[in-house]
């Protein structure tokens, strides 16, 4: 049974249209991630399964139950928010505390509870302190405790790590991964990071105005992209993009743009009646050229070496259009000096120039 | 060169600071200390600071009748007052800062327009309006019309102070199953507490010294303090300097009382504990 399910849920603000029909279903177990730019509706979709905002239209149910009209609290929901919210004036223990106090759970059993969730997240040492003296990665794990101490059917994060500096956020990171692993509780992650959605989730949802742009788990949506937004959107750095018109030769594709010709068998993509189309490759499926190489060959005079520390990405122009490649440090060329680089047909991305959807054949994607 | 340049501009800083802190306090201690001389030793030409104190002020002004009723009338009317503008001005400023209809801008200007009339425009309708209905001169009348003044001046403060609390903190008391009103008793009033007490101590502070209202509706029964007070000067040419001085004493202690009591209470609550 799915745990939460949303059905043509539209949500706007007056005549704004903020999210329009989605469709999900997400499996119990399943940790999903909300991916999107910021105002894509991602957050506003969270709020909607938490009961923070009204659903303006659809159905949202959560284990099986419809929760339109339900108060938060009676959803069987914990949320865990950006800004960790804890109750400034109760001590940790009371923050954490507070739910179950509102179910009537006996004082001992609530003590023993807190100590435990405690225990789990290593917060033993503070419960008798008042959030402010506690650091941001603390604080947030306090906030994470009152999440679980109410054993939820569902845990719902809203950019739970974005105010952690950037080790913290590693740290938590891989601390909320191992609390899913031994909880095993549905949950739902909303973030703009893709790094985050990419080491966490089960699936990610990917959200662009209040649209589902694509649904899929980590590695099908970094390898089989469904359309130019999520290709452009996913991966670090950020896919090279060229337009090429489409055509025929010697019973191969004959992709023109660049300023060259790019030549590939096509088996993996549907191409017949397309004529401009947009070549996607990812700088890292970029290889330095061998001297023997003469096909699908990208060229140019190095302009931007970003030196990674194993990797340098290497950014030039070529015909006219900037192109990077993501090459092994030892490989990494002079500035200034002239490079070639090619790659497999396996590792290029096609998609339609007008509509931006993939040209790739639909049973690959199954 | 640079340590000393630091140091002067400490030291300009600090006098200044001096000095407006005499400006300040000065004032007040010298009254405090006439309150306790004779006439004599007020009026003389080199101001003295060495005399033989005297109890007699004191014990002047808190034997007379009026001055105890009007002490009296003055605590009753203003807390009175400022009890009426929390239990009612509170709810009120919560609802316009956290659930605004289209109404919210026009509450918050309304309230506002309430202070905006000088005092003597209002105090002679009221005044009427009170002989109408036989209740001129009476505490009941006193505390409607101060209870005006304290609600709306509690609302007016009040709702920034709610809107500053973070929604996300009321939020997350929602998913964890509190109600509207829980969430107001347990959330917001503890969280904006420390600027909530500032402006029911603000409002309290305005209604004690008011003084145009009170002398309108008011002609023996409902006399509060500030009313007494000024009688007092009106004794001729021979003003009774020491007199005076014990009654603005007087005058001042319930509303330094009620603000060491508040900020007593404020450091208790919001004082970070020691582990």
């Amino acid at each position: 049974m799915s745990a939460i399910v949303c059905s043509h849920v539209d949500k706007s603000y007056g005549a704004t249209t903020v999210i329009h029909d989605l469709n999900l279903s997400i499996e119990e177990h399943e940790f999903v991630v909300f991916l999107g730019p910021s105002g894509c509706g991602k957050s506003t979709l969270l709020r909607m399964l938490a009961g923070l905002e009204d659903i303006s239209g659809g159905e949202v149910s959560i284990g099986g139950r419809v929760v339109n009209d339900l108060e938060p609290g009676d959803r069987g929901i914990a949320m865990v928010f950006q800004n960790y919210a804890l109750y400034p004036h109760m001590t940790i223990f009371d923050n954490i505390a507070f739910g179950l106090k509102r179910q009537k759970v006996p004082a001992a059993e609530i003590q023993k509870r807190v100590e435990a969730v405690a225990r789990t997240l290593g917060l033993e040492p503070y419960l008798a302190r008042k959030p402010t003296e506690l650091s941001g990665g603390q604080q947030q794990r306090v906030a994470i405790a009152r999440a679980m101490i109410k054993t939820p059917k569902v845990f719902l994060f809203d950019e739970p790590l974005s105010n952690l500096d950037a080790k913290l956020r590693n740290h938590m990171r891989v601390e909320i991964a191992r609390l899913h692993q031994s909880l095993k509780t549905t949950t739902v992650y909303v973030t703009h990071d893709q790094l985050e959605a990419m080491t966490l989730a089960n699936r990610i949802v990917l959200l662009k105005d209040g649209v589902i742009e694509q649904i899929g788990s980590p590695a099908e949506i970094y390898r089989q992209p469904g359309n130019l937004f999520v290709a452009g959107f996913i991966g670090t750095p950020n896919m090279n993009f060229i337009d090429v018109a489409v055509g025929r030769k010697d019973d191969r594709w004959a992709l023109t743009g660049a300023g060259t010709t790019f030549s590939f068998e096509g088996s993996g993509f549907d191409l017949r009646g397309v004529d401009r189309a947009v070549l996607g490759v990812r700088p890292p499926d970029l290889k330095t050229a061998d001297a023997g190489d003469s096909t699908n060959l990208l060229q140019g005079t190095a302009d931007l070496i970003e030196f990674h520390g194993n990797d340098a990405l290497v950014t030039f122009a070529c015909g006219g259009k900037e192109v990077s490649a993501l090459v092994p440090a030892r490989e990494c060329p002079a500035l200034r000096a002239p490079v070639r680089y090619t790659f497999e047909e396996e590792s290029i991305h096609l998609f339609d120039a007008t509509s931006g959807v993939s040209l790739r054949r639909q049973e690959k994607l199954s | 060169m640079r340590p000393y340049r630091i140091r002067l501009g400490r030291l300009v800083g600090k006098t200044i600071l001096a000095l407006a802190g005499f400006v300040a306090v000065f004032p007040l201690a010298w009254t405090a200390l006439n309150s306790l001389k004779n006439n004599v030793d007020i009026i003389t030409r080199v101001p003295r600071l060495v005399f033989t104190p005297t109890f007699d002020n004191i014990a002047y002004i808190l034997g007379r009748d009026s001055v105890m009723t009007g002490l009296y009338n003055s605590v009753v009317a203003c807390g009175c007052a400022v009890l009426i503008g929390v239990v009612l001005g509170l709810p009120a400023a919560y609802a316009v800062a956290r659930y605004p209809n289209r109404f919210a801008g026009d509450i918050q200007f309304f309230v506002l327009s309430l202070r905006f009339l000088p005092p003597v425009a209002v105090a002679i309708p009221l005044m009427v309006i009170w002989l109408q209905i036989g209740l001129y001169d009476t505490l009941p009348a006193l505390i409607v019309t101060y209870s005006l003044l304290t609600i709306s001046v509690i609302m007016w403060l009040a709702i920034p102070a709610f809107q500053s609390v973070p929604k996300e903190i009321e939020e997350a008391a929602f998913v964890d199953g509190y109600g509207a009103y829980s969430v107001f008793w347990r959330i917001a009033l503890p969280v904006a507490a420390r600027s909530l007490i500032g402006a029911v101590a603000f409002s309290f502070v305005l209604v004690w010294n008011e003084f145009l209202i009170a002398l309108m509706l008011s002609s023996s029964n409902a006399k509060t303090l500030p009313i007494v007070a000024s009688e007092l000067s009106q004794q001729g040419m021979n003003v009774p300097w020491g007199i005076l001085n014990a009654s603005v004493v007087l005058l001042s202690l319930p509303p330094l009382l009620f603000l060491g009591v508040l900020s007593g209470f404020l450091n208790s609550v919001f004082r970070p504990k020691k582990t």
